[in-house]
């Protein structure tokens, strides 16, 4: 095993790794952005589309097991990796700096080739929230098993800080992915002339369908919030759920 | 082409110095007249070190040779871009007629790690001779240059690998990269050679040994921000990265090579 564990140290096999998971991650968010738009389409196929994905347990397991590792590894290597770059790759900085790429059109400070460390840890504070707010249901016990997924879903979305969060967060989701994309093609080999350009070209698109199709679920709870909030005592129970208390308040903070 | 009818430059050259590799640099502010757009950049600074030398001051140390680009030896830092604004252009073949008069230029050496500074310019790029000698050859005897189509090559993959062998081992990648990642160099040579038949028998050896030796000479890690390319005065493509990174997993996964060089 001492090829693996060669692999797994260098430079390049690290790389592989984070492009692998990387477009592994890719993937799962178009998955995950096309069952949220069925938010769109109406309650009750959001609410269908959750019954399906939940019917199957071992399939729901063995897929969370792999977007997990897939995450934390992806965190970990290209964390270790960007450390180690910082520590020891210079160890002086130039006192000026300018890019030879003519491609550039943002200033190289703030491009998303510069800055995947950043973004990245943005998202990953979104998603902490996300996921405690979706997966584990912290601070919305008070929803219990009596509201529908969609329900949820809404009373999370008409939330203020988390509209914020949600939003900046999937901002920062879209930019990371807009070089993440393209680069996890390099990282694993796969450049050629005849279809690069337009991977480069995807992956911007990719980051931008990521930050508007994400970003629109916290801008119409926006909306909705000020307009017509889904108040806790409009959404009927789900059948065969408990009653609610029809003064429970629908924020978390409470 | 001389014409002398061109108006003289005065240039602030504000150069890095720095007697050895364990001494304090700093940056010198120098004031150069009468130089011609003509000249190159390193006839300026050679007119720049006979003017320090009349003053009885060390003369800027700079390396270079063929002064044709094909040597590799004389890239420097020039107002923050390697080997100064032009694409695929060392610096000995930039001209100052880039220049306006009255500018301030800024010459820094390469910085990364693995390349200390020796002396104010000049910084030891020996760690890219060591990744060459770790696999960047082809050890069969060839013996007599053979018949013109005894082995046959595609255009293409000729094409490529010319492409690749075009690397002069100047380090610009290396310097331009936030990383000083020495990927598009190592992946010169890993690109030509596997795209030769001359390179097959040690295909998967070859790439395990040279990223091996990289990574042991502590450069940074690739992270695709495709700066050594703009910066790459003999125009070599990332998309040689990308063969050697998949050579990288082709030798890893595939073949019963393993890296003999010892791991960092
Ligand atoms: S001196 Fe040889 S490339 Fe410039």
């Amino acid at each position: 095993m001492h090829w693996l564990k060669a692999f797994l140290t260098s430079s390049v096999g690290r790389k592989f790794v984070v492009g692998l998971t990387g477009l592994f991650l890719c993937f799962f968010l178009v998955v995950h952005l096309a069952g949220n738009l069925l938010l769109y389409v109406g309650v009750d196929a959001y609410n269908e589309y959750a019954h399906k994905l939940h019917s199957n347990e071992e399939l729901l397991i063995i897929a969370e097991t792999l977007l997990f590792a897939a995450l934390i590894g992806h965190i970990l290597i290209a964390a270790g990796l960007t450390f180690t770059n910082w520590r020891n790759a210079r160890n002086k900085s130039y006192r000026t700096f300018d890019s030879k790429r003519e491609d550039r059109t943002t200033p190289m400070s703030f491009a998303p080739d510069q800055t995947m460390m950043l973004t990245g840890l943005f998202v990953l504070i979104f998603l902490i929230c996300h996921l405690s707010d979706f997966k584990f249901g912290l601070g919305w016990e008070n929803l219990g098993e009596s509201y529908s997924p969609a329900q949820k879903a809404l009373l999370v979305l008409e939330n203020t800080w988390r509209q914020g969060i949600y939003l900046v967060g999937v901002l920062f989701l879209g930019y990371h992915v807009s070089h993440g994309l393209q680069s996890a093609f390099q990282s694993l080999g796969l450049n050629h002339p005849k279809y690069m350009p337009t991977i480069r070209r995807l992956s911007v698109l990719f980051g931008l369908v990521v930050a508007i199709g994400f970003g629109s679920f916290p801008i119409a709870g926006l909306v909705r919030s000020q307009t017509n909030p889904t108040s806790v005592e409009q959404v009927s129970p789900v059948e065969g759920g408990e009653a609610v208390d029809a003064e429970t308040p629908h924020s978390p903070e409470h | 082409m001389i014409s002398p009818g061109k108006k003289k430059l005065k240039l602030t050259i504000r150069v890095w110095r720095q007697k050895g590799s364990n001494e304090r640099g700093q940056f010198r502010d120098y004031l150069l007249q009468g130089i011609s757009p003509d000249m190159s950049f390193l006839e300026m600074l050679d007119i720049l070190n006979e003017q320090l030398l009349d003053h009885g001051e060390e003369p800027v140390a700079f390396d270079h040779d063929c002064r044709e680009g094909i040597c590799g030896a004389c890239g420097v830092m020039i107002n923050g871009q390697a080997h100064g604004p032009d694409n695929e252009t060392t610096t000995c073949q930039l001209h100052m007629r880039r220049f306006q008069d009255g500018d301030t230029i800024v010459i820094e050496p390469w910085r990364a790690s693995a390349f200390p500074v020796l002396r104010d310019l000049i910084v030891d790029r020996s760690p890219l001779d060591r990744i060459m000698q770790a696999g960047g050859y082809v050890s069969v005897n060839t013996g007599q240059a053979p018949d013109g189509n005894c082995l046959p090559v595609p255009r293409h993959d000729q094409e490529s690998a010319m492409d690749g062998a075009a690397c002069i081992g100047c380090g610009a990648c290396v310097a331009a990269c936030k990383n000083a990642s020495a990927m598009l160099f190592t992946s010169a040579k890993v690109s030509q050679l596997a795209q030769l038949p001359q390179g097959q028998p040690e295909r998967a050896q070859r790439v395990l040994n040279m990223v091996a030796q990289m990574d042991a000479e502590g450069f940074g890690s690739c992270t695709n921000t495709y700066e050594c390319e703009a910066a790459c005065p003999a125009g070599v493509s990332i998309s040689h990265i990308a063969r050697l990174n998949r050579e990288y997993v082709k030798a890893s996964f595939c073949s019963t090579a393993e890296p003999t060089i010892p791991m960092k």
